[in-house]
């Protein structure tokens, strides 16, 4: 297959349930997804936001109210899930309780009738895969919750699928178990070339690991796109805030003594790059790394910001400190924890921010803004 | 210290109960092998007889004290008992679990209706339901025997297997059987292998349930059973209406046991996921 082949799609997905208090929640609010070839691809939304929904109506469990799933290019309503091409790892991983892990992995084979020779072989090599070999007689109840989740990948890439959905599977495990899953997934997916559908709130996660993320929001999906698009370029203030750090500010463009700044109602004025458009509306986004300490002598090509340093909190390589502009406004300015120019700033000193001005991102208004 | 004297209170507590509960059985299981034929309550010497006699075999006793007239009689009973218990208890679990499955598994209109007539024959007073029974029977022309003792039980032991199935369901997650239908296991393969076993132990609870009540069942059974039909509580009841004799100790001492048996079997099961 070519990278370019769509593995599976998903057209003007609508899906509402009846809310028990009474009108409707719109679960699924028009979604369009195309998923190619040994693709990555994340879904990223805060809670309630139509993510397991979306994975449910693709594997099945869910029929959509308008809309329609393909998956390698069959049309897949009124398919029902065991006749779909698809597993999941389900968020509570939903291994049988009564069967050792062997047969919890091996039974995808054993339902579709597969030879007791190919189906041990197969077996034994999933489990090898993530790392379990030997375990194979133990009862779900007696592993940790890593080797579970392990199990449950195992039997979910047993019957080799076109698409794999993971439904927040690294949620229940400690960070540093998570962040090596991370990687083991992240390579075990390149190794079967099987694509990841794979559901996370966390949006390091589905930075570190996707070729693509999906960012939903109320049932309707804000921005597709690379982890660097979405990060350096996203597309509406709700992105922006959703992924990485950073502080937004949101105002009229005009022009000062020539250059274009954004004036906030609260009469802050920022500085910014001469691409900007004079008289429109816009967000800017300032990320923590965007900052420095401004030096003495004046540099034209440098937006200025006063502040007062609220807290300085340490974290490892770089220290965060947070400040807090005329306006009330707080702002987060990352700098390098071993430079000892640094190490007299104390709290409530007076700092000068620096940002050049051609650098911070600006996000244009566009109607429907959060 | 008062922690203590407070503890004493309790074990004191826990013993009355216990004395409380078990002490007339176990007058029933020791007076069940004393010999002394005329008042049970003086202990004479230990002996077999009664269980013996009951059975028919020739003993030392003095054939006036004896009282199951017939042994016969008896066996037929006993017959008659655990042919009830078998056909309800297998028609009480096939229906009661299909249907707290059929209610678990689907919404549709007026299930909390259903639901609810599934539990009121655990609140009906066993004497309405006896009589309700009887004249359902009586006016329909049904002749009163073995049949009408097992419809009779089926009408309230298919809620008693309901309520313990549905439970057990309660419990289940309910993503195990998506989780085989989503590796491709059709929805019967997904009922054989994935929720039956899990359901397993409160089937075969509820069965046990239905097992134990049917055989022990008088007062309904009292009223529905034709003249040849007597179960075994309906004629130990026949017995007791002239006079507490030994004997019925050595009767009530083996149903006891038999009791006993299937209530170990039960736990048994259920302890072995
Ligand atoms: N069976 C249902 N009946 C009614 N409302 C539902 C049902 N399932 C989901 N919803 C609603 O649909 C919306 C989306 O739910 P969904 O489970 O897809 O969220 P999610 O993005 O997976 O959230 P989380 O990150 O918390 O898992 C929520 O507002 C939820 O309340
Ligand atoms: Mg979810």
């Amino acid at each position: 297959m070519r990278q370019t082949d769509t593995i599976a799609e998903v057209k003007g997905a609508v899906k509402s349930f009846a809310a028990p208090e009474g009108g409707k929640v719109r679960a699924l609010d028009g979604i369009s997804l195309e998923i190619l070839h040994g693709q990555f691809v994340t879904l990223l939304g805060p809670s309630g936001c139509g993510k397991t929904t979306l994975l449910r109506t693709i594997s099945g469990f869910e029929e959509l109210d308008a809309g329609e799933v393909r998956i390698a290019g069959v049309k897949m309503t009124n398919v029902p899930p065991h006749r779909r091409p698809v597993n999941t790892v389900f968020q509570n991983y939903a291994l049988f309780p009564h069967l050792s892990v062997d047969d919890n992995v091996g039974y995808g084979l054993d339902v579709s009738g597969v030879a007791r020779n190919e189906r041990d072989r197969r077996v034994n090599e999933a489990l090898d895969r993530v790392g379990l070999s030997g375990f194979g007689l133990r009862k779900p109840d007696q592993l940790s919750g890593g080797q579970r989740q392990r199990v449950a990948l195992a039997r979910a890439i047993i019957n080799r699928p076109k698409l794999l959905l993971l439904d927040e599977p690294l949620s229940a495990l400690d960070r540093n178990l998570r962040q090596t899953m991370q990687l083991e997934l992240k390579s075990l997916q390149n190794d079967l070339g099987i694509c990841f559908l794979f559901v996370t709130h966390d949006q390091e996660e589905a930075l570190t690991m996707s070729d693509l993320v999906v960012i939903l929001n109320k049932g309707q999906i804000e921005q597709t796109g690379t982890p660097e698009e979405l990060y350096h370029q996203p597309a509406t203030p709700f992105v922006a805030e959703f992924v990485g750090d950073g502080s937004l500010f949101t105002g009229r463009i005009e022009n000062t003594s020539d250059r274009p700044v954004l004036k906030t109602n609260d009469g802050l004025c920022l500085p910014l790059g001469r691409d900007a458009r004079v008289g429109e509306t816009a967000t800017l986004l300032l990320r923590p790394e965007h900052l420095r300490l401004a030096p003495d002598q004046n540099d034209e090509s440098l937006g200025i910001l006063e502040a007062t340093l609220e807290q300085s909190v340490f974290h490892g390589a770089i220290r965060n400190y947070i400040c807090r502009l005329s306006n009330g406004a707080l702002l987060t300015v990352a700098l390098d924890a071993s430079d000892t120019a640094y190490k007299r700033i104390t709290t409530g000193d007076q700092l000068r921010l620096a940002y050049p001005r051609n650098l911070p991102y600006l996000i244009k208004q566009s109607g429907n803004g959060t | 210290m008062k922690r203590s004297w407070f503890r004493h209170l309790l074990s004191l507590h826990g013993i009355l109960f216990l004395i409380f509960v078990y002490a007339p059985i176990t007058v029933v299981v020791v007076y069940s092998f004393n010999s002394h034929p005329v008042n049970m309550m003086i202990w004479k010497e230990f002996t077999f007889d009664w269980y013996w006699s009951i059975f028919g075999f020739p003993t030392e006793l003095n054939e006036q004290t004896l009282y199951v007239e017939s042994t016969d009689q008896l066996l037929a009973s006993v017959k008659n008992s655990f042919i009830v218990a078998f056909s309800t208890t297998t028609f009480a679990t096939v229906v009661g679990t299909s249907t707290a499955l059929a209610l678990y598994r689907y919404q549709f209109r007026m299930q909390s209706f259903y639901r609810g007539l599934l539990y009121m024959p655990m609140v009906m007073p066993d004497i309405v339901l006896g009589i309700a029974l009887l004249v359902f029977f009586v006016t329909f022309g049904i002749k009163l025997g073995l049949m009408s003792i097992i419809v009779g039980h089926c009408t309230f032991l298919v809620s008693y297997v309901f309520i313990v199935v549905t439970a057990r369901l309660a419990g289940m997650d309910q993503s195990l059987e998506q989780a085989s239908a989503d590796l491709g296991a059709t929805p019967w393969t997904t009922f054989r292998r994935i929720t039956l076993p899990q359901i397993m132990p409160g089937v075969i609870g509820g069965a046990l349930l239905a097992f134990i009540i049917s055989m022990d069942d008088l007062v309904i059974t009292y009223f529905i059973a034709g003249v040849d039909s007597t179960t075994l509580p309906v004629f130990i009841y026949g017995m007791l209406r002239r006079g507490v004799k030994p004997e019925i100790n050595a009767i009530a001492t083996l149903m006891l046991v038999f009791s006993f048996v299937i209530a170990s079997l039960g736990l048994y099961l259920r302890s072995r996921k």
